[in-house]
């Protein structure tokens, strides 16, 4: 081998690949961590308080994201994306793109004096879910690691008209390139775990629920944002359209999921809790506010979990209707929410100000091209494929490559850190047999 | 005299939508030792360290405060930085102004803002008085336990044994194998179970790597990370004594016991069984091609009921939580059922159908659709005998109606509860457990195999139910962990460990009988207490219990407490700072 240490690829930069890349630095090995991001932390950045607990999400990931920082053993690409794998188990050869940032991260400081001074507000990025701003000019937090910016291309007025430059003028260093391109970069590598998570199902997948026509409707990370503290409301949820407290939520679970004829069969796990957080953190801004949450089934298995549920519905007066939704439209400044009520049969109309839906969990849509680059295979759901159901979740059937977290299914936090730390496991078994192998 | 610097975050808005950071700063700035104070928006962003690293270089800092979140989140953080630039870490200290100012006094600002500025002079007092010092290095045992062979346990021992560690396995019964060994086939792919597990043994049983000890128990663990003791109860005369680096508990599940629920009666009702004596049945059945056939009179059974939830959900009379694998199983065994008595009935009773893991909600619909499966949402409230039928009373709480239904076999899907015995095991390995008896992880979403002691992990369902699936990934999980470990040549420990002043101590032994981790003895020759660094936590019982004030607590000392604790009981603070 080229390298004195054994060295892996973790694709993807979440809590998944940040697990397993600190457990195999810690362990000794190199790991090369890919984030097609600009910086680490995954959805979990995206995300305000978590259940059971409702602790703040930020404060539990950023000892981790400045630990895979600082790491010794772990370099990071990030704004970066795998586009090649050569070679076969124990030597591969991976071709990394490093995307355009128009900005040197060499020279680049970090002091933020770039963001701040660039004049254009950008509502469609993906970070801020539409209900927040980036400028042209970001990082995704305060405290992203690295703590370097991108530009957005897309709506960069220099970029696309030659005009502006504020960046640039205002950059102490000279770090501004706006004719910057893409780089590609090669590594040696032995083994490889890919982790790169999830996202949800678009809303405009859904006539029925108005989204488009209806501005209030939002999806579970938009609601994650309003809800974050260090999002673009600082915390304080106010609907979308106009900027209001709404006085009545409604949460639907199961959207776009358990539902075989027009979309996902499967069951996306995690959102029978998230919207009961998110309905009780609604409660906890606006005491006089309330909340009502459609559901199918009340899926709370997670240590802890059934008594959060439990919590919900006795101490925190959410309302839950056991049934599912058939139309939302607007009428005036409300949102309507026609459903019925299995439990009596009735149907069941509310007035809403915000509608939040619990959009069905489905792998990135670059997934499938990175299976095909990689030669591991996907479900019909495309998930990755494991290699055995019961004993081999992070096993691909190819052999020095493994998945972790999302990617192959849902599941939450916990559940994703174990995953992680198993294929950590099985990487580092694959290596020390290299490593007698070659003895 | 010190020169110390403090740093405020902001924490965003966390701490500065409560605290007034700049009045704090300006505060401080007053003190004649604080060479550097200032304020910015996240103290542990990359530009937050830097601006620390550059004022200690800048002012000759030599002792620093940061003024942030709780030390649990990033004291690990600023030690480094100021390590990075030749700062001894152990001469910086956190002050929580966060969870334990600006967010329990969100209403009161200027209270806030004194209580903030209080919380750091009390800090900087302790900082004052100080010492530089080393982590404490130990050597390591690069040999593991693993305590239960179930398919947890197992898993974790294969891998461990397969990166070419030792591997001592031991398990209680003797046969191993867990609860997977009673099982039929497995959800949702009707995979036997055998054929899961028996390759797993074998391997296990062949390993060179591993010791197998069956039908035998750990009776005694002392020592630390990196240096565990443990005996283990062969049923030989003398126990085996071995040394091992990290330990993984894999102490699986049981059933509540039919016996605790009158309700279901309690165990005396003929063919009303659990889940685990109906994989039995199952597993005959199949063995034997026969159909299942109930246990009171071998007749072949028409009508089955499962009943979920079974002592799970139910805070008033049994378990508050969710079992989280019996929506899974009942609906294979429903399945199971048909294929095995074609023509015959199934009915499962439930509260929710939580079947969230992959593949799961489909292979349950499947079941429910092609296999005819009659699904009632209601809670049984009474099982009694009926002739020789089994009855029951329901509600259907989707149509609202009361039903009696009578069958031939009840199944309960009892609760899952962790094994008898758990509270011993807990205490043997300082593993502290949750209020159902699982075994407690150090933070339930980022450290969900670690254990409250260093060096001991948890697996399986003794953490909490689980199914076989993620009892692997949990145990995979503990043996990256130990992986990570065994890689070092040796530990380091932090050195806030007690220390005895070989002048006051009078070797009367109060400390020894104290200390929670055995780190305490007399050494009779010189008539002193003894500490072994290695092993002392620094939790101060010694301290608190020792007549003499011969122990004390580095960077704990007895005058930094008490100098913290007037700083918070001075007349008025905020006079004698302004």
């Amino acid at each position: 081998m080229a390298h004195d240490k054994q060295r892996v690829l973790v694709i993807g930069g979440g809590i998944a690949g940040i697990t397993a890349a600190v457990d195999l630095g810690d362990a000794g090995h190199e790991v090369v961590m890919v984030e097609r991001l600009p910086s680490v932390g995954g959805r979990m950045l995206q995300l305000s308080e978590t259940f059971p607990t409702l602790d703040c999400a930020q404060c539990t990931l950023t000892p981790r994201t400045v630990e895979t920082g600082q790491h010794p053993n772990i370099k990071l690409y990030t704004y970066s994306e795998v586009v090649k794998l050569e070679g076969g188990p124990g030597a591969y050869t991976v071709t990394i793109r490093r995307k355009k940032a128009y900005v040197d991260w060499q020279k680049c400081t970090g002091c933020g004096a770039c963001q701040e001074k660039c004049p254009t507000k950008v509502r469609q990025n993906p970070f801020e879910r539409g209900v927040g701003v980036k400028k042209a000019i970001y990082t995704l937090s305060p405290q992203a690691v690295p703590n370097k910016p991108i530009i957005d291309a897309d709506h960069c007025r220099y970029l696309l008209h030659g005009k502006c430059a504020v960046c640039a003028q205002v950059c102490p260093v000279g770090a501004i390139v706006y004719e910057q391109e893409e780089t590609f970069v090669q590594e040696e590598v032995a083994a490889v775990i890919v982790a790169t998570g999830f996202d949800l199902y678009p809303m405009d997948a859904l006539g029925e629920y108005g989204y488009g026509t209806v501005p209030d409707v939002i999806d579970g990370f938009a609601m994650e944002r309003l809800c974050s503290a260090s999002g673009p409301t600082a915390g304080r949820v106010l609907r979308p359209s106009d900027g209001r407290e709404p006085r009545d939520i409604v949460v639907i679970q199961c959207v776009g999921s358990r539902d075989p004829e027009h979309h996902k069969a499967y069951c996306s796990r995690i959102c029978c809790m998230y919207s009961a957080k998110h309905a009780r953190l609604y409660k906890h801004k606006l005491h006089h506010g309330r909340a009502t949450l459609f559901y199918m089934d009340l899926r709370c298995t997670g240590k802890g979990y059934e008594e959060f549920l439990q919590q919900s519905t006795e101490e925190e007066g959410l309302v839950y209707v056991r049934g599912r939704v058939s139309k939302i439209f607007r009428e005036g400044d409300k949102v309507v929410v026609w459903g019925t009520d299995t439990l009596s049969g009735q149907p069941v109309e509310v007035e809403a100000d915000l509608v939040v839906l619990a959009m069905a969990l489905v792998p990135n849509p670059e997934q499938v091209e990175l299976a095909r680059v990689l030669g591991i295979p996907v479900d019909d759901n495309g998930f990755f494929r494991e290699a055995h159901y019961k004993v081999g979740s992070v096993d691909t059937g190819c052999e020095g490559i493994f998945v972790a977290g999302c990617c192959q299914g849902s599941r939450d936090i916990a559940d994703t850190v174990a995953h992680a730390s198993a294929a950590a496991s099985k990487a580092q078994v694959f290596l020390s047999r290299l490593r007698r192998r070659a003895a | 005299m010190s020169r110390i610097g403090v740093f405020i975050c902001w924490c965003g808005s966390n701490i500065a939508g409560t605290v007034d950071v700049h009045e704090v700063v300006a505060e401080l700035r007053k003190l004649p030792d604080v060479v550097h104070a200032e304020n910015y928006m996240y103290m542990c962003s990359d530009p937050g360290q830097d601006r620390i690293k550059n004022a200690i270089q800048e002012k000759a800092i030599d002792r620093l405060v940061v003024a942030s979140c709780s030390p649990r989140m990033h004291e690990n953080t600023f030690r480094k930085a100021a390590s990075a630039v030749g700062l001894n870490p152990y001469l910086v200290e956190i002050a929580n102004v966060r969870e334990q100012c600006s967010w329990v006094h969100q209403r009161d600002k200027a209270t806030a803002t004194k209580k903030a500025l209080n919380i750091i002079r009390a800090t900087m007092d302790k900082v004052r008085r100080n010492a530089a010092l080393e982590a404490i290095r130990v050597p390591l045992t690069k040999r593991a336990l693993v305590v239960g062979a179930g398919i947890a346990g197992i898993s974790a021992a294969l891998d461990l044994a397969d990166a070419g560690y030792e591997t001592v396995v031991v398990e209680r019964e003797a046969a191993v194998g867990g609860r997977v060994r009673q099982l039929s086939k497995t959800f949702p792919y009707h995979e036997d179970a055998r054929d899961i597990l028996e390759p797993r043994i074998q391997a296990l049983r062949e390993h060179q790597n591993v010791r197998l000890y069956t039908g035998s128990r750990v009776t005694e663990v002392t020592g630390y990370v990196g240096n565990f003791e443990v005996a283990i109860a062969t049923g030989d005369a003398d126990p085996v004594r071995e040394t091992v680096g990290g330990i993984v508990v894999a102490t699986g599940y049981r059933l509540y016991p039919v016996e605790a629920m009158a309700e279901y009666g309690a165990g005396r009702v003929p063919d009303v069984i659990d889940a685990l004596a109906f994989e039995g049945l199952l597993r005959q059945s199949m063995d034997s091609g026969e159909p299942v056939r109930r246990p009171s009179d071998g007749k072949a059974v028409q009508d089955v009921v499962f009943i979920q939830c079974s002592g799970s959900r139910d805070p008033e009379h049994h378990k508050p939580y969710c079992s989280r694998i019996c929506c899974l199983y009942t609906s294979k065994q429903a399945a199971l059922f048909q294929e095995q008595n074609p023509g015959g009935r199934a009915t499962v009773s439930y509260m929710d159908i939580r079947t969230d893991c992959k593949n799961a909600e489909e292979y349950c619909q499947k079941n429910i659709e092609e296999g005819g499966l009659l699904y009632l949402r209601g809670r049984v409230s009474k099982v009694w005998r009926e002739g020789d039928r089994v009855a029951l009373w329901t509600a259907d709480t989707l149509t609202g109606e009361k039903l009696e239904v009578e069958a031939d076999l009840v199944v309960l899907a009892m609760a899952v509860e962790p094994s008898p015995g758990y509270a011993e095991v807990a205490a043997l390995f300082r593993a502290s457990v949750d209020q159902n008896g699982f075994f407690q992880e150090s933070h339930i979403k980022l450290r969900p195999v670690e254990s409250s002691t260093r060096g001991v992990y948890l697996a399986g369902a003794s953490q909490y139910p689980k199914d076989i699936t993620d009892s692997v990934a949990q145990a995979l999980a503990t043996a990256s962990k130990v992986q990570s470990l065994f890689a070092n040549e040796e530990l380091a420990q932090d050195p806030l460990v007690a220390r005895v002043d070989p002048d006051a101590c009078s070797a009367c032994g109060l400390c020894v009988p104290i200390c929670p981790y055995g780190a305490r003895e007399l050494d009779e020759r010189v008539r002193l207490s003894r500490v072994n660094e290695a092993l002392c936590q620094g939790c101060g019982a010694c301290v608190a219990v020792c007549p003499n004030k011969a122990c004390q607590l580095k960077n704990g000392l007895v005058v930094q407490v008490l100098g913290e604790i007037e700083m918070f009981t001075e007349p008025d603070l905020a006079e004698a700072c302004g």
